[in-house]
């Protein structure tokens, strides 16, 4: 594929602002989670785009993969504790929406 | 020895010592809280106290022993233990090394040492401190063998401020009355001085000679020297360290907390302010001679400080009416001939004066200790007199003490004294002036000595028979004095003159520490004095000290009418004898009071105004800003996502285009 | 042939994340959201990332957007959501707006920066992985060893919480008697 890096990473910034843009709009607490996922996609096209600029035919540049890595993984993480907060949630309001948090004061 | 191992147990014995001693304090605590039955586990802390130096007292005399069995030239037996510190070029290692001058100090700290814990038992005894005293008396022996042991600057250093710390809790002991708590404090913040300088001067070796071991120091000392951008600085780093000393030994300008010490129970101020800690000064500079003899002015400087002291504690001695005064300004004087003679190259002279100081200045202390003990803690010699009848034994080793320190011929002070003496004498020059004020203060060390024997033991009874009832101490307190009295008469033959042909026999035992300072001082010259000389000079001291011993006790033999007359016809001169030539006033009004002063402003001011203010006022800020911010604190999730949402706009924004 | 397969998948890509955040049912934004990740997936491919292809494919799309859809289903979900939603459309609120802005805002910027890095065109070579797994792993377990460890130190602590949180609490008004005084 002969597609210069910074297509790429054009991409992965039209994928974080459609994130951003469900993480601040929208009021299902499941969907935002999904936008949360989408900025972390994005993140990940990032980092390999740029391991894929600084690889050479010697010798391949592998932070941005490993990165990617463990980024999957604390994606992961995230869901999983946040899916079970939205279930707490569920049980204690009988509701999903994230204006029903509305008493996160001091 | 068996091994080098067993040295570490000359400090460590004490060392246990105090923490037993310590326990057994808590436990007197808890069974006077308890149910007040006559059980009194504090009866115990002598006997462990006292083990304790004697073990330290035995190893010592057996590595005393073991050195003397080796060549003079091979008299060093060191014993490392672990690596301290390792940093870069620096290392520090903890190890104890005995050599001669190591050996003499140890016998003299474990033995005097020894003789006055037995004391302290029966001086003591009642006291509701009894455990906690020899906790602390055991934990100074250890600091100070610690100081003499010590190969490196470092862990010299750390006995140095040990027996300073148990010199401030000791003069303190009975912080209940006030005065002693202050006095303690004089004496730590006097010594505060003293140890930065210390400090200072072991930076400067530091960094001149890159490592910390006296032996090491001493045997570069002749390269230093001899490299002139660096002399300069050694003889820098030598007068901080002297000035370290003057703190500690109580010379000039820093010697106004030693009189203030004797706030502290009399077997402390005999142990520590007359026989071992302020000698740790003297102890330093023939440790670490030829840095001092590296330079001839840095001696001249020693010298002069030692003479001065000399005279001005000699002649505060004069009218006080304190015992124990007397004996603390006869100290300062003493020390300060000590260094007189260490200023003349005299080193082992110096460390023959420590030792039978040692023997008669204890001596003296703890007959005066025995006599307030007898009197019902009465100091004032005005208020005695005639004790010679009621408490034979402590006169009789008083009068022994009293004629070594007045240096009447043969005794032990007599041939320490004159020795110095001779030796300054010959040195020429300006020694040779300094060994007139010498002279001068050995006829005032005569005379004041006299006076406090004659208005103690002699003439009529000044008490009250009604209230005091004079007694003689019990034998754990005058066998001590005894053992103190036969070495104070004797102790002379350590160190005969050359002209009795008799092998002087520290000064040939010292010579292999003596000799690098030695060499380092015969590169300016070489003094002798020829046998004349030496007979003018014995037989001038002899006739001195009979003189004006004689004077002295003479004059008041019959009572204190000569105290009464001098303080009414010539009141200013006796206020200025007995405020110390005023130094310590001047001090209050130069340096305690302005500080005070500022400490009051700053306190009121700068304190409460300004930094209080200040942080108050921050307090205040941020509560004031909380309050108009928490409006975005609404709790609600999506507004908190915005404010993320713009916080990562605004960053990427800066970072892009900013 | 390669590159046009790119942009098209870019496209897809794009078009399939405004699906999550528009669609109206949760149900449709998972299924966007997943052909979003099918995309990436292929692009990654596409870029030489092979490993990372298939780890997207397994962990995202397999097992992230099942525990989603699982979540979905255990609360019926179906019809809720969209109710909420309808109840007020998106962009009817000053919040929505102004994330709507700031969303654009940081796209924005993000294009910007993106062409400001000026990359020269990769040196492509078809068909040769730059995520060899043998390398990867050599650095997971090398290099990176310890954020490998401290990894599984986070699993463990997710999996704890994730328990202590969704376990069932009991009721203050139940009788305890019915549950036999278990927790």
């Amino acid at each position: 594929m002969n597609v210069p890096s910074e297509h790429l990473l054009y991409l992965a910034a039209g994928l974080f602002a459609i994130g951003v843009l469900g993480f601040l709009i929208r009021r299902n607490v499941i969907v935002v989670l999904m936008c949360i996922e989408l900025m972390l996609n994005a993140a990940n096209l990032t980092f390999l785009a740029a391991s894929r600029q600084h690889s050479t035919a010697q010798a391949a540049n592998l932070d941005g993969p490993v990165f990617a890595i463990f980024v999957i993984l604390v994606a992961a993480c995230e869901a999983a504790v946040g899916l079970a907060l939205i279930i707490a949630l569920f049980r204690l309001k009988q509701s999903v929406e994230a204006d029903s948090l509305s008493e996160m004061k001091g | 020895m068996g091994g080098t191992w067993l040295l570490w147990f000359i400090p460590l014995l004490p060392l246990f010592g105090a923490a037993a001693c310590g326990l057994i304090h808590f436990a007197t605590l808890a069974a006077q809280k308890g149910d007040g039955s006559g059980k009194r586990p504090s009866a115990l802390a002598p006997l462990v106290a006292c083990a304790a130096i004697a073990g330290s007292l035995g190893l010592s005399i057996a590595a005393f022993k073991e050195l003397a069995a080796l060549p003079a030239d091979a008299r060093v037996i060191e014993s490392a233990v672990w690596e301290w510190i390792h940093a870069g070029s620096l290392k520090l290692d903890i190890s104890l090394v005995v050599d001669p001058l190591s050996a003499v100090m140890l016998l003299v700290v474990t033995g005097v040492g020894f003789l006055i814990h037995v004391y302290s038992a029966g001086y003591m005894k009642g006291d509701p401190g009894y455990a906690k005293f020899f906790a602390y008396l055991n934990l100074f022996v250890f600091s100070m063998l610690m100081l003499v042991l010590s190969s490196s600057l470092v862990g010299l250093f750390v006995g140095w401020e040990g027996v300073g710390l148990c010199s401030y809790l000791l003069i303190g002991f009975w912080y209940e009355k006030g005065w002693p708590a202050e006095a303690g404090q004089k004496a730590f913040i006097a010594n505060r001085v003293g140890d930065a300088s210390f400090l200072i001067g072991s930076f400067i070796l530091i960094k001149l000679f890159g490592t910390l071991d006296m032996s090491d120091i001493n045997a570069a000392v002749a390269g230093v020297a001899s490299d002139p951008a660096k002399a300069w600085w050694l003889t820098v780093g030598a007068l901080c360290l002297f000035g370290g000393c003057t703190g500690k030994s109580a010379q000039l300008p820093l010697f106004t907390w030693l009189p203030d010490a004797m706030a502290g129970p009399t077997p402390v101020s005999a142990l520590i302010h007359a026989a071992t800690m302020v000698t740790a000064g003297v102890y330093l500079v023939v440790r670490l001679n030829p840095v001092f003899a590296a330079d001839p002015a840095v001696m001249t400087v020693i010298g002069t400080v030692g003479a001065l002291t000399a005279l001005i504690g000699g002649t505060s001695a004069i009218f006080q009416r304190d015992i124990k005064k007397v004996l603390a300004y006869s100290t300062v004087s003493q020390l300060g001939y000590m260094f007189l003679g260490l200023g003349s190259g005299a080193f082992a002279s110096a460390i023959f004066h420590l030792v039978t100081h040692a023997f008669f200045k204890g001596l003296l202390f703890l007959g005066a200790g025995s006599v307030i003990h007898g009197m019902h803690d009465e100091q004032d010699m005005h208020k005695m007199g005639g004790l010679k009848h009621h408490m034979p034994k402590t006169f009789a080793t008083f009068l022994a003490g009293a004629a070594a320190l007045s240096g009447l011929p043969l005794l032990s002070g007599f041939f320490s004294k004159d020795e110095i003496l001779a030796h300054t004498f010959a040195h020429g020059g300006f020694h040779q002036v300094l060994w007139g004020i010498g002279i001068v203060t050995a006829a005032i060390t005569a005379y004041y000595t006299w006076r406090m024997v004659a208005l103690t033991f002699f003439g009529k009874e000044r008490f009250d028979h009604h209230h005091v009832h004079p007694h003689e101490s019990p034998a754990v307190m005058w066998v001590p004095l005894a053992v103190l009295a036969v070495l104070s008469v004797f102790g002379g033959v350590l160190g005969l003159p050359p002209v009795f042909h008799v092998a002087h026999q520290l000064e040939t035992w010292l010579e292999p520490v003596t000799a690098p300072g030695k060499a380092l001082l015969a590169m300016h010259g070489t003094h002798t004095l020829s046998h004349a000389a030496e007979w003018a000079l014995l037989g001038l001291g002899s006739v001195i000290a009979l003189v004006f011993a004689t004077l002295g006790f003479r004059a008041y033999v019959g009572g204190t009418a000569r105290d009464e007359n001098v303080e009414r016809t010539k009141p200013a001169l006796a206020d200025f004898l007995v405020g110390a030539w005023k130094i310590d006033a001047k001090y209050y009004a130069v340096i305690v009071y302005p500080a005070k002063l500022v400490a009051f402003v700053t306190a009121v001011f700068v304190d409460q105004f300004a930094i209080d203010g200040l942080v108050n006022g921050a307090g205040g800020l941020a509560t004031a800003t909380g309050n108009r911010l928490k409006i975005l604190v609404d709790g609600s999730l999506k507004s908190y996502a915005l404010w993320i949402g713009a916080g990562a706009v605004l960053l990427a924004f800066l970072w892009m285009f900013v | 042939m390669a590159e046009i397969l790119f942009y098209v998948l870019s496209a897809l890509a794009l078009l399939t994340g405004f699906g999550v955040v528009l669609a109206k049912s949760p149900m449709m934004s998972i299924l966007s959201l997943l052909g979003s990740f099918f995309c990436l997936a292929v692009i990654y491919l596409l870029a030489g990332f092979q490993f990372l292809a298939a780890a997207q494919i397994l962990v995202y799309a397999g097992a992230i957007l099942v525990l989603f859809l699982f979540v979905i289903m255990l609360l019926n979900l179906g019809d809720m959501g969209v109710v909420a939603e309808r109840s007020n459309s998106f962009l009817d609120s000053t919040a929505a707006r102004l994330g709507a802005a700031l969303a654009v805002g940081l796209g924005v910027i993000g294009l910007v920066a993106a062409s400001k890095a000026a990359f020269q065109p990769a040196q492509a070579e078809p068909g040769k992985a730059l995520d060899g797994l043998e390398a990867i792993a050599l650095q997971l377990f090398g290099r990176y060893s310890l954020a490998f460890e401290a990894a599984s130190i986070l699993l463990l602590a997710t999996m704890v919480a994730v328990i202590a949180l969704a376990k069932r609490q009991r009721k203050s008004g139940q009788n305890p008697t019915q549950n036999g005084g278990r927790a």
